[in-house]
């Protein structure tokens, strides 16, 4: 009797079952290794190496940490860092006032409200490049409109672009508009999901509405309110084609973020030994700081 | 007065602020996009002209003049064929993915789902910088194909996110019950829970066209005169003393009016897009 031939196919088979998932989940995670982690790898490499365009053809030496030390030392890296900080926290500080003003008011019992949210959504669909170039125009100093206007109502024409002491409050106010919809549409879906029995309590117990906002309603929508500000931490962050269009870094590097700064040495001065070292350190920082965000996420929906 | 009239007077005055504040809110917002379309229609010399005209005869000619520009349909060809290419191919890989996601439960099963909005947050200019030498390796540098590949590396993520929530509406029953009818899991997914889930595909491809569409960096890059797709092109209208205000914005217009179509038939689903993948 061959009681040994069931025992492997049914072995064989059971391979095959827990195997199945990787037939449907491999493929991408395939493709994302070759096309993500793979550059990924080499751009540390390169960051360790020289790679100009004058020299690259001799070979690409190793340099140790040469170009970390460079960077460190170099004033308008460190500028860069302090500028997307400073444009992180500005955008993020009005988008968020805003966006939660919209938020409250869009909550509200109103006639045509999908047709106002449709509108609204608009501006966070466009093209940045068009968005770049649409307020160029807009903010021209002599042709602009933002500057006839505020003409009309007697004020002062403003350099919006080409002052240094303005050019970063453009920038910001650009990003503002581009993306307060955003946090609006996040924070009403959460006021949309909150329970109604806490509010009937307060207003049971005469809390008015400034309070019921205070102690309910922002504690509430805290795991969202993490959410949408890591997503607007890590798109401000990274920022590049708004700014590129609208100042490219400019004037006097006022508004030169770090993606910008990478993009003059890489593509520029063709140094990519450089711009990758520039470009690791700027991974770093923000995984660090999204790794914080995510884990108080994580606590905050864990822990309900 | 008596009280309650004033109460009723204060409620509607109360309605009133809300509908204006709105009502302004939509006006900032769509405000710019609308300046664009209206300079894109003026003649030349009016396009720039202060104080504004707003009476004005529409004219198609900053649009002729776009269209017959050098190589105009050639970029608009290579943006058209970039996007496209990119959103089948993601669109493929992230749906296999996302029912992986949604119909199997193993081990690594939470981290290997997150690990796939890693891709998402990564700054493109730590990609870009690799990819240029890794692309002028294989002389790929100003094509089409060197665009689709990069392309997938945000693509393919935002599919596998999306398409794991459209996966989870589909029941399981419908699937089991044409398992033990005889169809082979593979033939389940095909036949059952890809049919159903199609609306969320379509939204999922119109997201991943926009994505394709709408991209800068790479694109300003890893293209010189041939690949270049249309918002590199849109720049080179815009340089530092031009004064064809005109034909700046009926560039952006013809760039943007696809956008808009689109974004506003996939709005629903954008809206539950971001709130769900985020929160789940």
């Amino acid at each position: 009797m061959n009681l040994s031939k069931p025992f492997p196919s049914i072995h064989f088979r059971r391979v095959l079952r827990r195997l199945e998932p990787a037939f449907y989940i491999a493929p991408s995670f395939i493709v994302l290794g070759v096309v993500l982690l793979y550059p990924l790898g080499y751009s540390l490499w390169l960051s360790f190496h020289r790679w100009t365009m004058r020299t690259f053809r001799q070979g690409v030496p190793f340099v140790g940490f040469e170009n970390y030390s460079t960077l460190f030392s170099s004033p308008d890296f460190l500028n860069s860092i302090r500028i997307t900080f400073t444009f992180v926290f500005l955008a993020i500080c009005f988008e968020f006032l805003l966006g939660m003003a919209l938020a409250l008011l869009l909550n509200h019992e109103i006639k045509g409200k999908g047709i106002f949210r449709s509108l609204i959504l608009l501006p966070m669909m466009c093209t940045n490049v068009v968005i770049g170039l649409t307020w160029r125009l807009l903010l021209h100093y002599q042709y602009g409109l933002v500057n006839y206007y505020l003409g009309v109502l007697g004020f002062a024409p403003v350099e919006w672009l080409s002052s240094p002491k303005v050019a970063m409050a453009s920038v910001v106010l650009v990003d503002v508009w581009n993306t307060t919809s955003f946090v609006a549409l996040m924070l009403l879906a959460g006021l949309q999901s909150l329970p109604e029995e806490p509010f009937e309590a307060a207003r049971i117990d005469g809390a008015n509405s400034v309070q019921t906002f205070f102690y309910l309603t922002l504690p509430l929508l805290r795991p969202i309110i993490l959410v949408a500000l890591l997503w607007r931490f890590i798109d401000t962050f990274r920022i590049f084609d708004v700014i590129y269009l609208l100042t490219a870094g400019g004037p006097a590097r006022v508004t030169e973020t770090v993606s910008i700064y990478v993009y003059r040495y890489g593509f520029q001065a063709f140094n990519l030994g450089i711009a990758s070292a520039a470009s690791f350190i700027m991974l770093l920082i923000m995984l660090v700081i999204a790794g914080i965000l995510a884990r108080s996420i994580g606590r905050e929906i864990g822990g309900q | 007065m008596t009280m309650q009239r004033k109460y009723y007077l204060l409620k509607r005055l109360n309605r009133l602020i809300i509908y204006a504040l709105i009502l302004l809110a939509v006006l900032l917002s769509v405000a710019p996009i609308l300046y664009l379309f209206v300079t894109s229609l003026k003649e030349p010399e009016l396009a720039f002209a202060i104080p504004p005209v707003w009476n004005f005869t529409p004219t198609l000619q900053n649009y002729r003049e776009v269209v017959s520009s050098t190589r105009f349909d050639r970029y608009f060809f290579n943006s058209v064929v970039v996007a496209i290419s990119t959103t089948a191919i993601a669109l493929a890989l992230g749906s296999l993915a996302a029912y992986g996601f949604s119909r199997f439960r193993f081990r690594g099963h939470f981290w290997l789902r997150m690990s796939a909005l890693i891709p998402q947050m990564l700054p493109p200019i730590t990609i870009v910088v690799p990819l240029y030498v890794i692309f002028s390796g294989f002389n790929w540098i100003d094509t089409r194909q060197a665009l689709i590949v990069s392309y997938l590396t945000f693509t393919v993520p935002l599919s596998i996110w999306m398409m794991i929530g459209f996966f989870d509406d589909v029941p399981v029953e419908l699937e089991e019950a044409a398992m033990i009818d005889g169809c082979s899991r593979l033939q389940a997914f095909l036949r059952i829970s890809l049919p159903l889930a199609l609306p969320g595909m379509a939204a999922t491809a119109i997201l991943c066209f926009l994505y394709c569409w709408n991209e800068f960096l790479y694109a300003v890059i890893l293209t010189g005169r041939e690949a270049r797709t249309l918002p590199v092109t849109i720049t080179a209208f815009m340089t530092n003393r031009s004064v064809f205000w005109g034909r700046i914005a009926a560039s952006g217009s013809l760039v943007l009016i696809p956008v808009l179509i689109f974004a506003l038939l996939a709005q629903r689903y954008l809206v539950r897009g971001l709130a769900r993948g985020a929160i789940k």
